[in-house]
């Protein structure tokens, strides 16, 4: 058996941290190949390598048996090796044949009868079947993933990386798909296979490498392993929980039921969400990145539309309330990306500190500002996490990400809150600023609000909430009572392995 | 390694300005003074270009703005249309949308008045006059305002658009039913004495009209709203950060079709007030472009409403001073050129982005 791509030794680093160790891979020619771990586990990074997207600090690529060094994509594509990433490559306003043919017209004149006859022949060998003078904007998730895949086979591509294919497609697209890349190999090509999924590892791999922190912990014949090894594999052994904290529990303060919301590219991203928080406890959402939590607290916060089901916000049926209607009630966020949904830049942290309580005491009076209390807010909110600034009247965007996050998170935490929604809310903090964020969280608790968290860092999790919930493409799983904070069923239900 | 030295004594002036302003003012100070220079040299050049002589340029154009009391009240005329304009503007810039169309709305505000003010002769006519000037304007806009927040139709074609309606149609009113048949020209006949705006001082050469007051309590006014009310608070979040806005509760698609209805309530206003105080009566073009210069006065008001009035003075000035200039056989639309200088002046120093320090 030959190999089709040997990495040997392959490290990276992005300043302090080491993205790849040392990391090995072989990819057997004609068969499927699973790369797996965890966020930032380093599959992504390492796919780079393979492309000629990135550049490696040392390390040997070898490509059909040939020494290779890509200095750029275009290079790799040379070479017979194409990669699909997590977000397509499909430019919406062109028809689906201009964009197969976008970057290889193979020449300064176009051929579209030529291109398209072409086009139809690889469709056919596929069994896909293409309008091709359509706008690219009417394809489903599905049809651009396999306009996708068609773009590598244009390209001659031998060798196809594919991230994450199956992250927005439907079930039954997902098992089409791999029927296409099951023909793909018996022709003798080779796909590599980035995902979180346990399920497509063992039916439709035969080898496995799985990453875990930059580097390679394990490469197995899939037919050698089973699921629950893996799902150990890719989480590691987690420290224990420090003792469990009994939670000061009360009434609930947020009931979701049904809750079905679409996601941005029209798929159902959320499904059929059941599950509630009291007060005192601290709810936290394990999960892979792009398992539906996004869309899931936009609509908890009410800037999203939902398909169907309920909200309900202190035993008060909240469905149809408006975004301030919910902060009213009691419910503080502490936004996914601070940048575009936390703060306004260009504003003093004075003004940024009434953002999302603007219309309440100690802001406001009525209608006019209070500028004198909003002053006093804001220092109270400055120094809660010791946010590093230059004076309250300097932008925020004077300050490092870091201090925005203390601000941001100190802010959700101001005024008596009910609900504390909170989407990764230690990003960018050093591991002291995130014990504080954390107990600020747990101090409102236990004076009676309710916890939500978003993580897609399961330690975090597992060190700081009472217990633990998964998402899994956009469903959610609530672990067996006794198991909600057990890291081998969370991991594997992570990976949806169970 | 021109350039080199050019950074070099950049860095210079910036370690100077830098000791003589506190924190960290002195880069955008010497960047001030660098564009103003810069701006100084293009005008010169222009100014040179037509044939004349620049200091004498100035001269003339001062002595035609501010060189009498005559001058100075035709001046503050003047500036009065380009002062509730820039209000418009401002209103909807700082919301975020850029209301290209204060010059229709401004049109069929002044229309609107005229017809109204003709029916109702007397104070009642005055009052109504403005109020029809203002729902005028307000309906002008509103369908921009709709289909930006509600369709993402950008406000800037939309806006254009109207523009042409609201000449097209008006011109086509003012032609046929709205005209004054005694007259030769395509004009509505002169509203009657007591139904004016009235002078708030009008004593030998000066005259200055209340339409004056009125912006500059409108600036004031909303300078203050902007600043110390929960409204103003929620606008101005929308205006720059509309995502960020929606996600602090506020309703940010309503925001921006009130901004840009009160936006154009305003420049109908300022039409309406052209009319009742100035032209007494509607006639086709009876906008010399004060709804375009307006993007310019609001541009450089700069971050406090307050600025408008010095913006609305300065444009004021340049084109009542712009007529003197044709005495000397300068192109008038040099004043022009002086106004496309300024503004990208302006804009290249308030557009300039934050720098993130890392703290």
């Amino acid at each position: 058996m030959s190999f089709a791509v040997e990495m040997t030794r392959i490290s990276k680093r992005f300043g302090d941290v080491v993205a790849l160790d040392a990391v090995d891979l072989h990819v057997e020619q004609g068969t499927i190949h699973a790369v797996v771990g965890e966020n930032g586990a380093g599959k992504t990074t390492l796919m780079k390598a393979l492309y000629g997207a990135l550049h490696t600090d040392s390390g040997v690529i070898s490509i059909e048996g040939q020494t290779v060094t890509f200095k750029s994509s275009a290079q790799a594509i040379q070479s017979g090796v194409g990669m699909v990433s997590q977000h397509y490559g499909i430019i919406p306003d062109l028809t689906c044949l201009q964009n197969l043919i976008l970057g290889a017209e193979g020449g300064p004149f176009l051929n579209l009868l030529q291109a398209e006859n072409r086009a139809q022949s690889l469709a056919a060998k596929m069994g896909f079947e293409f309008d091709w003078n359509r706008d690219a904007a009417e394809l489903s998730p599905a049809g651009a993933q396999k306009l996708e895949i068609l773009k590598l086979l244009w390209r001659n591509s031998r060798i196809m990386i594919l991230d994450e294919p199956t992250a927005m497609l439907s079930p039954a697209d997902g098992e089409a798909l791999f029927q296409s890349l099951r023909l793909l190999v018996a022709e003798g090509n080779t796909v590599i296979l980035v995902t979180h999924r346990l399920p497509e590892v063992f039916g439709h791999c035969s080898r496995v490498t799985v990453l875990r922190g930059g580097k390679r912990v394990a490469e197995k014949m899939v037919s050698e392993t089973n699921p629950s090894e893996l799902a150990e594999l890719i989480v590691g052994k987690r420290l224990e929980a420090p003792s469990a904290y009994v939670p000061n529990i009360g009434e609930v303060v947020l009931e979701v039921s049904n809750l079905d919301v679409k996601g941005y590219r029209g798929n159902l991203a959320a499904k059929g969400l059941n599950f509630k928080v009291r007060a005192g406890e601290m709810v936290g959402i394990a999960g892979v990145d792009g398992s539906g939590q996004r869309e899931l607290f936009h609509a908890l916060i009410g800037t999203a539309p939902i398909q169907g089901g309920q909200i309900s916000l202190l035993a008060r049926d909240a469905t149809k309330l408006s975004s301030w209607d919910r902060l009213q009630a009691g419910m503080r966020a502490i936004p996914e990306d601070r940048h575009a949904e936390a703060v306004i830049e260009e504003w003093s942290l004075d003004e940024n500190a009434a953002l999302g309580l603007q219309r309440m005491e100690p802001f406001a009076s009525g209608r006019i500002v209070h500028e004198g209390a909003r002053r006093v807010a804001s220092e109270q909110i400055s120094e809660r996490f010791h946010t590093k600034h230059g004076g309250i009247d300097q932008p925020i965007a004077s300050l490092s990400g870091g201090n925005q996050q203390r601000f941001v998170a100190a802010r959700a935490l101001f005024g008596e809150p009910k609900l504390i929604l909170a989407f990764q809310p230690a990003r960018g903090l050093d591991l002291a600023a995130t014990r504080d964020v954390y107990e600020g969280i747990r101090s409102e608790c236990d004076q009676g609000a309710g916890a939500l968290v978003v993580s897609y860092d399961l330690d975090e999790l597992l060190e700081h909430c009472d217990r633990i919930v998964v998402m899994n493409r956009g469903e959610l799983f609530e672990p067996k009572a006794g198991e909600e904070k057990d890291s081998d069923v969370i991991g594997r239900l992570m990976v949806g392995a169970e | 390694m021109v350039s080199m030295s050019v950074r070099a004594r950049y860095r210079f002036y910036q370690k100077i300005a830098e000791a003589l302003f506190r924190g960290g003012q002195g880069k955008r100070i010497v960047s001030i003074l660098l564009l103003s220079m810069a701006g100084l040299i293009l005008l010169w050049v222009a100014i040179v270009a037509t044939g004349a002589q620049p200091l004498g340029a100035v001269q003339a154009l001062l002595k035609g703005s501010l060189g009498s009391p005559r001058a100075i009240s035709d001046t503050l005329r003047e500036t009065t249309p380009l002062l509730i304009a820039g209000i418009a503007v401002y209103l909807a810039l700082r919301a975020g949308l850029f209301n290209i169309g204060v010059e229709g709305q401004f049109t069929v505000g002044a229309c609107a008045a005229a017809v109204v003010a003709l029916r109702f002769p007397g104070v009642v006519g005055l009052f109504l006059g403005c109020l029809s000037g203002i729902l005028a304007g307000a309906l002008w806009a509103y369908p921009a305002g709709w289909i930006r927040a509600y369709r993402g139709g950008h406000e800037v074609i939309t806006t254009i658009m109207l523009n042409n309606v609201a000449a097209f149609l008006t011109a086509a009113l003012v032609a046929g039913p709205i005209k004054d048949p005694t007259q030769e020209g395509t004009t509505t006949a002169n509203i009657a004495d007591g139904t004016k705006l009235s002078h708030l001082y009008n004593s030998g050469p000066w005259t200055i009209n209340s339409g004056l007051l009125i912006g500059i309590l409108g600036a004031i006014a909303l300078g203050w709203w902007l600043r110390k009310t929960v409204s103003g608070y929620e606008l101005r979040a929308v205006g720059a950060n509309p995502t960020a806005a929606a996600t602090a509760g506020i309703d940010a698609k309503r925001v921006m079709l009130g901004a840009m209805v009160v936006s154009g309530a305003i420049g109908g206003l300022a039409g309406a007030i052209q009319v009742l105080a100035f032209q007494h009566r509607f006639y086709a073009g009876i906008s010399s472009g004060y709804g375009f210069d307006a993007l310019g006065v609001a541009l450089l008001a700069g971050p406090a409403a307050i600025g408008l009035l010095p913006g609305a003075f300065l444009f004021g000035l340049l084109a009542k001073g712009s007529t003197q200039l044709q005495f000397m056989n300068i192109p008038k639309g040099i004043t022009g050129v002086v106004l496309g200088v300024l503004i990208i002046i302006a804009a290249a120093i308030r557009y300039r982005k934050a720098k993130a320090v890392e703290s």
